[in-house]
């Protein structure tokens, strides 16, 4: 141990004396590790805001469908679902889109028809009660496009031209911002003047299942007895979305897979290119009493060195740049959500496991890539500085 | 008295079955015994320098045996050549051969670093072999600053640190001029007088007419002529 | 499916550690053909040099394989929810049956590669590379391992249909079910404490023994032990400490004491089961190969090495399985006993 510690300083010392060459391979292994973590950092924050919105949601959700498009649902189907067997509470569900000419943006806009929780989301001023007509909640990215503050008014258009306006009531910030962004919480009431919402119908149903193992087989009897239906389970969602981020940043690592061969080539050449000075130097190790066992820990060293400092750097890099700079370089590429957000900023979360997959691609390649000449230089002959 | 080395019909090839197949040493034998000064005398490409390595265990020889302390070398496997070497001699270069960029001290403490000694214990025994050899004021230098003397003085220090029993200089005068060449074989007989036992490659007569040395061996082709 | 992060590390990495092998195993095949420690031709040198990297890429190829493993139980947990009814890593392993041969397979990596090393070390005490043959032979061995885990790894990653309806931990380690892991957790809890009990001890005084006494004999049983106390170990793993982890009477799980919810207890705890099962192990083959060694003296020294070692990891994995039975509030007393 205290012999690996000695080669280790000494390692650090050699590579020091060679700043520009481990320099150059330093800022190619960092760069390619930022890059990857950018991506995965960036999916997986994507995918934890995504389901931990979705943890309070639903466990069944069931659309209607006309010739394949969604469609809004006639209240009526709620007394057909509540026969079934296991089935608790039906509720009608209001919600929509809202093109905003205005900024050009998209609002989604839910119309509230009973009592809900802040659910641990960070909220200034207070959350919209269902009897608060003429009031509204909005996320962030509203308020930070049209300038409102709690206490001002939001102005939206309706069906016919006319304008209706909310005082703002309290406005989501902070976690969960990627889907609190663009919301605009009114009542149901209101939803319905706003849009002229035909009555008796609703966006869709949320059902409630006391089993939750029993939530397929619920699932299956609502479309037999309503076949224009599409029901929508809780698992079924949280798949998708998984599938789909896990999907993407696969893509995305593999688009990069070239980056990290040119870095191994790159590796592979610095190592193999000993200099005419590192050469003797070795030699001249060999020569005063080092083994090539000690040699190779010297070179292991060096090697795991350089790794740390490049990952550390990448990981650490990565870290700022999609928590503190929204990502900026990656994110068109991943959101997949319009781009109307007008800033957001993701919660930072990382896990070991990222940490281990990055430690696979990564410097896994740059050890066999350098293993090879690390072990040619470790056999130089002894009496090569002999002869000079 | 039972020799420290034994050389017995050692040869050394090089590119064996090539064209360009050489024999630097052929069929050597002498012996070295215990606080002696051996001189291995002869102009260069006489294969001194290989006899050396061959004796110093740096190499292996393609036939013949090299016993040290009474063990056979020949066909040690490389990590117990350096163990032996490691713990028996010390190297002296005729390019100095030390580690530029780093400190005098760092290139002293250089071997002992694979060593089980510690950081600390091997700090001590540096500092009093820079002392030794009036280095201690260049410690925290550069190797590659220092004056051609005093390089040859830590490349001294380096061949001592480990404690060995024999002292191997290869050519240790050929970069010095007379002063310096007499202020080195001053140190060589200090040594001695410690009960160090040396071998020197030279041609220079400087030092194989020097009265500390106790035997030369005249190499020639790789053979050895005669001994005086 | 294949496009997963974890999916592609794991793959990408199997692939490089075959490569490397493939390497090395060339090298075996060299070493193997013209190895002659009598001879002091160039060959013969370049060859005891070649020596030296096997070594070096066998080194990198347990660290590697290590991490491999982990990745592979993170990736399988992390895909759970791909699965319907699969809550954790078990529900994903039994969505394609292969999965846990990949498991076993990559388990049994890490033991051959240690066991390997272990030699290698006893190797390179020696003058005179008594064990190189054998190193090689053991590289040859290792190779179509690999290979078959790297087989297996891509055909279960490929093979994974989300489709599929699996079940997760709660059905595969229950006590009611059929096969080995629903065996393990629904044998009677007495009995594999009984057997945990047995094994411990059993592994304890032979390792004492060896330690004190000259005969080769307990230093056999010691090794013996080794294997045995890792399987009994994770039975009883799997039977009951995890219950008192979990403090859940029927949660069996071996792999979620290794998230963070459980403080990663597992990391410690499987790691001196490990390394209490490899020295154990490793002291047996030292046995076996002490004829060929020159230095008996250095045999012993690294077998009482090995034997230390084994023991204090044995008592530290004891420790950890103990800590929460003896401590916690949680009894498993009106549920099974």
């Amino acid at each position: 141990m205290k012999k690996h510690l000695k080669i280790l300083e000494f390692a650090l010392s050699s590579l020091l004396r060679r700043k520009y060459k481990n320099l150059s391979i330093v800022l190619v292994f960092s760069m390619v590790t930022f890059v990857i973590a950018s991506i995965l950092f960036l999916t997986h924050s994507f995918k934890k805001e995504a389901l931990s919105v979705l943890e309070g949601a639903p466990q069944l959700i069931v659309q209607r469908l006309i010739a394949g498009r969604h469609a809004l649902i006639p209240v009526s189907y709620i007394d057909e679902i509540k026969k079934m067997p296991g089935v608790g509470k039906v509720s009608p569900r209001y919600w929509g889109y809202y093109y905003d000419q205005l900024t050009g943006a998209n609002y989604t806009i839910i119309g509230l028809d009973r009592a809900w929780s802040v659910n641990g989301r960070v909220m200034e001023g207070t959350a919209l009660a269902p009897e608060d007509i003429g009031y509204c909640n909005i996320g962030f990215g509203v308020s930070d496009r049209r300038f409102l503050q709690v206490g001002d008014d939001l102005f939206l258009q309706d069906t016919k031209g006319g304008l209706y306006h909310f005082k703002v009531k309290g406005i989501f910030n902070m976690k969960s911002q990627l889907l609190t962004n663009d919301l605009v919480l009114i009542t149901k009431k209101d939803f319905i003047n706003l849009f002229q919402f035909p009555p008796s119908m609703a966006t869709d149903l949320v059902v409630e299942v006391y089993n939750p193992s029993e939530v397929t087989n619920i699932a299956k009897k609502i479309k037999e007895r309503l076949p224009d239906t599409r029901p929508i389970t809780h698992d079924e969602i949280l798949r998708t979305y998984n599938s789909l981020f896990n999907w993407r940043s696969g893509l995305m690592l593999t688009m990069f897979a070239g980056a990290v061969l040119a870095f191994v080539i790159l590796a592979w050449d610095k190592a193999t290119g000993l200099s005419a000075e590192e050469r003797q130097e070795i030699g001249i190790l060999k020569a005063i009493g080092w083994e090539t066992s000690d040699v190779l820990a010297l070179k292991f060293w060096e090697g795991a060195s350089l790794s740390i400092i490049s990952y550390l750097t990448g990981i650490i890099a990565a870290y700022f740049h999609v928590f503190f700079f929204g990502a900026s370089i990656f994110a068109p590429a991943l959101k997949g959500w319009s781009v109307l957000f007008p800033d957001f900023r993701l919660v930072p979360d990382i896990d070991i496991y990222q940490c281990f997959v990055l430690f696979m691609v990564t410097v896994l390649p740059y050890t066999v890539a350098t293993i090879v000449p690390s072990w040619k230089a470790a056999v130089t002959d002894p009496d090569s500085v002999m002869r000079g | 008295m039972e020799p420290l080395i034994r050389v017995e019909g050692v040869s050394k090839c090089f590119n064996r079955g090539r064209p360009n197949e050489i024999w630097p040493v052929r069929e050597v034998s002498l012996e070295i015994y215990p606080n002696e000064v051996v001189v291995l005398k002869g102009p260069s490409g006489s294969g001194k320098t290989t006899l050396l390595g061959l004796i110093g265990c740096m190499s292996r020889p393609t036939a013949g045996k090299i016993l040290v302390k009474g063990m056979d070398v020949a066909k040690l496997p490389e990590r117990f050549l350096t163990e032996i070497r490691r713990k028996t001699f010390g190297f002296i270069f005729q390019q100095f051969n030390l580690i530029k960029g780093i400190t005098v001290k760092e290139n002293i403490m250089l071997p002992l670093y694979p060593t089980p000694l510690g950081f600390k214990e091997i700090s001590q025994t540096v500092n009093t072999l820079m002392k030794t050899l009036s280095l201690e004021h260049r410690a925290d230098f550069r190797v590659e600053i220092l004056s051609g003397g005093e390089q040859q003085r830590v490349a001294i220090a380096r061949a001592l640190v480990n404690n060995p029993d024999i002292l191997m200089a290869d050519e240790p005068t050929a970069h010095l001029d007379s002063k310096l060449s007499k202020d080195l074989l001053e140190i060589l007989n200090t040594l001695k007088s410690k009960g160090k036992t040396i071998v020197i490659a030279t041609h220079d007569p400087l030092v194989f007419e020097s009265n500390i040395v106790d035997r030369v061996y005249e190499v020639r082709d790789g053979s050895i002529r005669a001994s005086s | 499916m294949i496009l997963h992060p974890g999916i592609l590390a794991l793959e990408l990495g199997s692939a490089l550690l075959i490569l490397m092998l493939l390497y090395s195993a060339g090298l075996s095949i060299k070493i193997l053909r013209h190895w002659d420690i009598n001879s002091s031709s160039e060959l013969q040198l370049n060859l005891e040099r070649k020596t030296y990297l096997t070594s070096t890429i066998i080194n990198y190829l347990l660290g590697y394989q290590i991490v491999s493993a982990i990745l592979f139980i993170y990736t399988v947990d992390g895909l759970h929810t791909e699965f319907v009814g699969a809550m954790c890593a078990t529900g994903t392993l039994n969505a394609n049956p292969i999965g846990w041969y990949v498991l076993y397979l990559k388990i049994l990596n890490i033991f051959i590669a240690s066991i390997w090393i272990g030699i290698n070390v006893l190797d390179q005490r020696s003058r005179y590379y008594p064990l190189t043959r054998l190193k090689s032979a053991g590289v040859l061995i290792m190779l179509p391992v690999f290979v078959l885990d790297g087989y297996l790894q891509t055909r279960y990653f490929l093979g994974l249909d989300p489709a599929v309806i699996t079940s997760c931990c709660g059905a595969l380690f229950s006590s009611q079910g059929s096969g080995l892991a629903s065996t393990l957790s629904g044998m009677p809890i007495r009995l594999s404490q009984l057997f945990f009990l047995l094994a411990t001890v059993f592994m304890f005084i032979t390792g004492l023994l060896s330690l004190k006494g000259r005969r080769g004999l307990f230093k056999y049983l010691y090794g013996i032990s080794g294997p045995v106390f890792f399987l009994v170990s994770i039975s009883a793993i799997i039977s009951f400490v995890s219950l008192y982890f979990y403090e859940l009477p029927t949660h069996h799980c071996p792999f979620d004491i290794l998230q963070a919810d459980y403080h990663w207890i597992g990391y410690p705890l499987y790691i001196t089961l490990f390394l209490s099962a490899v020295m154990a192990m490793l002291t047996g083959i030292y046995e076996a190969l002490k004829s060929r060694i020159d230095e008996q003296s250095i045999v012993q020294g690294l077998q009482r090495k090995l034997i230390v070692t084994g023991l204090i990891a044995e008592c530290i994995f004891i420790a950890i399985c103990l800590w929460p039975i003896l401590f916690s509030s949680f009894t498993l007393k009106g549920y099974y006993l």
